[in-house]
């Protein structure tokens, strides 16, 4: 069953009204080009500002019915989990109560269930095969525009499945953000801190990331879009251009959607495929891409991991892989999917030193060696893999000890204190705080992986105690975890 | 009327990527390939370009089936349900 536009914001209203302390309801700046509100729902829990951000849209398109119903879900969901401390089971995966309260007292979780509500309306009045906004193009019968090739990226090159025809289905309109269900989007993005952002579509049980309108390559960073041309209704002139990211940014957006993927492969086993945009076809102007992209457009602006998944299997025809008769196991996959995309939007470090702390330089110098030292080789790279991996599973753990956070966020303190100064030496009593800490939350986690993590970590951090901390980077970025 | 159908190059038609020029409602194929849904006029459009297409099945243009469309009470009490001891707490 399918909930009307009414029914989901009736749904987004109990919420707000039942439980205000964590759902805050508000509409959009914009009216829909119909002029029905859009509404926005931020779910937390307990105090504190400046938390990492998670940006869920979905009903972009509007025959793919399923996810604006998934979504609202969710958000009961996690209240209802955080209220009462009981897991979420989606099929065969639980999302333990203590995995839920870390997600609800340390991120802002924005859920906006149905960006395009006039197109839903269609849908279940008119047409239920149509897909874009009900924008009337003046000076032709064609209505509509496709939402996801309206946003200011690239916007107007026609590469593959986009298009600045009315009559097209992937119509990007006249001009970029010229829709205000876009421009709602954007709103939140300007407004709220999103690091993590997932536009939620069907059908193909796919979880697409950057980039969508060419190949992605790691090795030229002179290729930018904001080199090329927009609005010129033609593909990109060079067949052989490809778009630069950094590999960095690359891994994380393959780890991550890898865990997405396996987090619904738990439900019930459906594999998804992780995969660039352009893997499917080529795009432009789509929300995913725009929202990674405009740390790159404007420096100025925070960094978003933009994806896009496409929920739901083929079943022989598009009509009933829009919409099945039974969404309810699609919802599954799609609610566990975006709860690992919630945990892995999670920084331990930022969260246990800044949150718990207020140590933002100590934090922000951490920060620089992952992003300029350890992400420039692979064997870096692979070390803030293990300590991405390591943190979802020790988090818990650490939060639900007051004692435990209050070392850890010593450690961070005073790790991120030597890491201002790469000649200085490494303390060895810091060497040894952290490796003593290390252990406690392993054998506390009682996680093969984890304690296989810690070791390889404890090793090279065992070795570095009295040596400069440039000696322990260079060790680092040179051998990457033995595990 | 619209018909769901699958397009496939011929001798005679451009190569099959250059569909996409043609402006029409693509939507996801299990198999990679194009397919589509199409009016008549396009259907005689993709024929007089070269393309091979075949119907798959009719797509006609019809509202979602009322029955897949929940009512004003299951809403409430999917709620009320869900809810319910959160709610007690409260």
């Amino acid at each position: 069953m399918y909930r009307t536009v009414a029914q989901l914001d009736q749904l987004g209203g109990l919420l707000a009204q039942f439980f205000p302390q964590h759902c805050q309801r508000f509409q959009l700046p914009e009216l829909s080009v119909l002029g029905r509100p859009v509404f926005a729902l931020r779910v937390r829990a307990g105090a504190g500002d400046n938390r990492r951000g998670v940006l869920l849209v979905g009903g972009v398109h509007a025959r793919e019915l399923m996810n604006p119903d998934a979504l609202i879900e969710l958000a009961v969901q996690l209240i209802v989990s955080y209220r009462n401390g009981s897991d979420i089971v989606l099929g065969g995966r639980v999302w333990q109560a203590t995995d839920i309260k870390v997600l609800m007292e340390t991120l802002d979780i924005y859920i906006v269930p149905c960006t395009n509500p006039d197109g839903r309306d269609y849908v279940m009045t008119v047409d239920d095969l149509w897909r874009k906004n009900r924008r009337d193009n003046p000076e032709t019968t064609c209505d509509g525009v496709d939402l996801n090739r309206n946003c200011d990226l690239l916007w107007g090159v026609a590469q593959g499945q986009t298009s600045c025809s009315p009559c097209s289905d992937v119509f990007a309109g006249p001009a970029a953000f010229s829709e205000p269900e876009t421009r709602n989007v954007k709103f939140l993005l300007d407004t709220r801190r999103v690091d993590c952002f997932v536009d939620v579509h069907s059908y193909s049980e796919l979880v697409l990331y950057p980039w969508g309108h060419v190949p992605t390559q790691t090795t030229d960073s002179t290729k930018r879009f904001t080199t090329l041309p927009t609005g010129t209704c033609q593909p990109i002139t060079d067949p052989t251009y490809q778009e630069y990211m950094t590999p960095r940014d690359e891994q994380r957006f393959q780890t991550v959607a890898q865990r997405i993927v396996t987090a619904i492969a738990d439900v019930r086993g459906r594999a998804y495929t992780p995969q660039t945009g352009f893997g499917l076809y080529g795009t432009t102007g789509t929300h995913s891409d725009y929202a990674y992209a405009r740390h790159i457009a404007d420096p100025n602006t925070h960094k978003t991991y933009g994806y896009t998944v496409e929920t739901g299997p083929w079943v022989g025809n598009a009509r009933d892989s829009f919409h099945p008769a039974d969404p309810e196991p699609i919802k599954l996959d799609t609610k566990s999917g975006l709860l690992a995309l919630m945990q892995q939007c999670i920084c331990a470090i930022e969260l246990i030193g800044v949150a718990l702390l207020g140590g933002e330089h100590e934090v922000d110098a951490l920060r620089r060696i992952r992003d300029d030292v350890l992400a420039t080789t692979p064997a870096g790279r692979d070390w803030i893999l293990l300590f991405e991996d390591l943190q979802t599973r020790v988090l818990p753990v650490v939060l639900a000890d007051d004692a435990l956070a209050e070392r850890a966020a010593s450690v961070v303190s005073r790790a991120g204190r030597a890491a201002a100064d790469e000649t200085a030496s490494i303390e060895p009593e810091l060497v040894a705080d952290t490796v003593r800490i290390l252990s406690d939350v392993a054998r506390r986690a009682d996680d093969p992986e984890v304690s296989a993590g810690v070791a390889a970590a404890n090793e090279a951090l065992e070795a570095a105690g009295g040596r400069p901390v440039a000696a322990l980077l260079e060790r680092l970025v040179a051998r990457g975890p033995r595990r | 009327m619209r018909f769901e159908a699958t397009v496939h190059a011929t001798t005679r038609s451009a190569e099959l990527h250059a569909v996409d020029s043609l402006d029409l409602d693509r939507v996801p194929d299990p198999e990679g390939g194009v397919r589509m849904l199409v009016g008549p006029e396009d259907l005689t459009r993709l024929v007089a370009e070269g393309y091979e297409v075949r119907v798959q099945s009719v797509a006609p243009v019809a509202p979602l089936d009322p029955g897949l469309v929940s009512d004003e009470a299951d809403v409430r009490a999917w709620f009320e349900d869900m809810t319910g001891d959160a709610r007690g707490e409260g």
